[in-house]
């Protein structure tokens, strides 16, 4: 069961599409990595989903409620949108305070969450005088006061020293443990790779990717083909290219975005071409890589 | 209506702001400066026009009343920067998407805001009354001026419909704060524009036509406070039931666009 459903969801501000047809779905119990340059429409599209702006095509549901009616799903939707935004005259208890008579939870919860988030201790003294990281934390604790099915966490890690970074990975993992799903927009890939199990890759308001993260990493290799005259390269290029794959071209290398195992393709078709001494490496590419080779258009 | 309630009680907490008990601050002191610069005006023996009115009705059971009654034009100005204020915050912090979140029913949230900062502003200009009420009171007696016809049953009648006429201009200046809130989402914007509005814009339009200018909602607001104790203000040129009347729709009619609006808007803040 999918906890997001997104089918040609758009949304325009003027003549400016932030998300252009947008289809995706987020599978529960998971954790799922929302990635893509700024200006993709990520946080547009986190505040369709809480229905804060509105959609002008297409649909969405959402823990099986369409998007159309957020009274449906919202009881049991946590969000952390943008930057932390509180009281800053008032306390961190305060401010989560407000929030809970507004959605009608216990006062113990807002203890509670202070408790979980460390800051129990500051829970007393203005907002404005907390640092990005307790903000941060404080924004994290608001999310969680409504024991959500559904989180939606942007850049939870923003202003965490790394303490706070691993705090923040092993809550993450706790809290999908626990059967929650959780739609986690950062720009940190390399703590994403840590914890998705699902990837959407968003790319001028559409998705460029969306599926299991594993799928996407197995795609994570390149290989590197060295060759010395440019007969030779090109003809590893016209073997590349025929297979379907994209070829960034070095000074002296190439570089092929594909599967390991191509490279053993590679070489039995450029040896039956008369090339033997092609110097093939196989090299694993990071989750960054793969997310700019996909945004660049490198890879198909 | 739970959540309107939820709503209600949530805005509440929010009155530990410095900012707005600074507004209700202000309004006291500022109101009681005001009372206290009057009295003593009065009780040295001024005189000139403008007084006139004032000396005669010093010693009479609306004597109180006009005295804490000059700084009615102040008490609106607070008031409506206080809603506008508090309201437009809520989009220039960014802490709105937090609430909606949690009340996807705007309206209702509205409402339970709106029924909060409301009541806290009504409250506010009671304090102001019975503080500069008491100080004037105190004065008069430290310097042995008759105030009995003041604590009268007339005084009192006097005061109470006062009161009645001063909370129902305060409900539309908050409806009119709540409405150009909605349309700006800007706490400097809709400060600048009410305050532009109220003593500028409605103050020009007075004197270019004024037959006009007596149905607009600041005017109208501020006369029917008039219609009880003239010396306090300009009384309604149309009579104050019609001036009633109009408060009553210009306050469905704020309500009315704000529903309109609000629902419609994209939370981009």
């Amino acid at each position: 069961m999918n906890a997001i459903e997104t089918q040609g969801l758009s949304k325009h501000f003027g003549k400016r599409a932030a998300v252009d047809g947008l289809t995706m779905s987020t599978p529960a119990g998971s954790i799922a990595g929302f990635i893509g340059p700024n200006g993709a429409g990520k946080t547009t599209t986190l505040r369709l989903l809480l229905g804060l702006v509105r959609a002008d095509a297409g649909s969405a549901a959402i823990l099986g409620s369409p998007l159309t009616e957020p009274d449906g799903y919202l009881a049991r939707v946590g969000a952390l949108v943008e930057a932390p935004a509180f009281y800053p005259s008032l306390s961190g208890r305060t401010n989560l305070g407000v929030l809970a008579r507004l959605g009608g939870y216990s006062r113990s919860r807002v203890g509670e969450m202070l408790e979980m988030v460390g800051l129990s201790d500051r829970a007393r003294d203005r907002v404005g005088t907390y640092s990005l990281g307790m903000k941060q934390r404080l924004g994290v604790a608001m999310a969680l006061l409504p024991d959500p099915d559904l989180l939606f966490l942007d850049e939870p890690a923003n202003g965490l020293d790394p303490l706070g970074v691993i705090w923040i990975r092993d809550l993450l993992r706790h809290l999908r443990d626990q059967g929650k799903t959780i739609l986690l927009s950062s720009h940190l890939l390399g703590e994403l790779e840590q914890v998705a199990d699902w990837l959407v890759i968003l790319h001028e308001g559409k998705a460029l990717f969306c599926g299991p993260a594993r799928d996407l990493l197995a795609q994570r290799v390149e290989i590197a083909v060295e060759a010395e005259d440019a007969v030779r390269r090109e003809l590893v290029v016209q073997i590349a290219e025929g297979a379907g794959y994209a070829v960034t071209r070095d000074e002296r290398a190439l570089r092929i975005a594909c599967p390991a195992s191509f490279a053993e393709t590679l070489n039995r078709k450029a040896s039956e071409a008369g090339v033997t001494d092609l110097a093939i490496r196989v090299k694993e590419g990071s989750l960054e890589e793969l997310f700019l080779a996909l945004v660049k258009g490198d890879r198909p | 209506m739970t959540s309107v309630i939820r709503a209600f009680l949530s805005e509440v907490l929010k009155f530990r702001r410095w900012s707005v008990l600074a507004g209700a601050g202000a309004m006291v002191a500022v109101s009681t400066f005001i009372a206290y610069l009057t009295f003593h005006q009065i009780a040295s023996g001024a005189t000139g026009k403008e007084m006139a009115g004032l000396i005669a009705a010093f010693h009479t059971p609306q004597g109180l009343v006009a005295i804490m009654g000059q700084a009615r034009s102040l008490i609106i100005a607070i008031a409506l920067v206080l809603v506008s204020a508090n309201l437009a915050a809520e989009w220039t912090q960014g802490t709105l998407r937090n609430l909606l979140v949690r009340e996807p029913h705007r309206l209702r949230w509205l409402a339970g805001k709106m029924l909060a900062v409301v009541l806290f502003v009504l409250l506010s200009m009671l304090l102001t009354l019975i503080v500069g009420g008491a100080f004037v009171l105190i004065l008069a007696q430290g310097q042995g001026i008759q105030t009995a016809a003041w604590t009268s049953a007339e005084g009192l009648r006097i005061f109470l419909e006062f009161l009645g006429n001063e909370v129902l201009c305060l409900i539309g200046v908050s409806a009119l704060g709540m409405l150009i809130a909605v349309l700006t989402r800007s706490v400097v914007a809709a400060v600048g524009i009410a305050l532009a509005y109220i003593l500028v814009i409605e103050g020009i339009i007075a004197v270019v036509a004024p037959q006009v200018s007596q149905w607009f909602p600041g005017r109208v607001f501020n006369t029917i406070v008039g219609a009880t104790v003239p010396l306090v203000g300009p009384a309604p040129a149309q009579g104050y039931p019609a001036a009633l009347l109009a408060s009553v729709l210009w306050i469905a009619g704020f309500a009315a666009a704000s529903a309109l609006v609000l629902p419609r808007q994209d939370i981009k803040a």
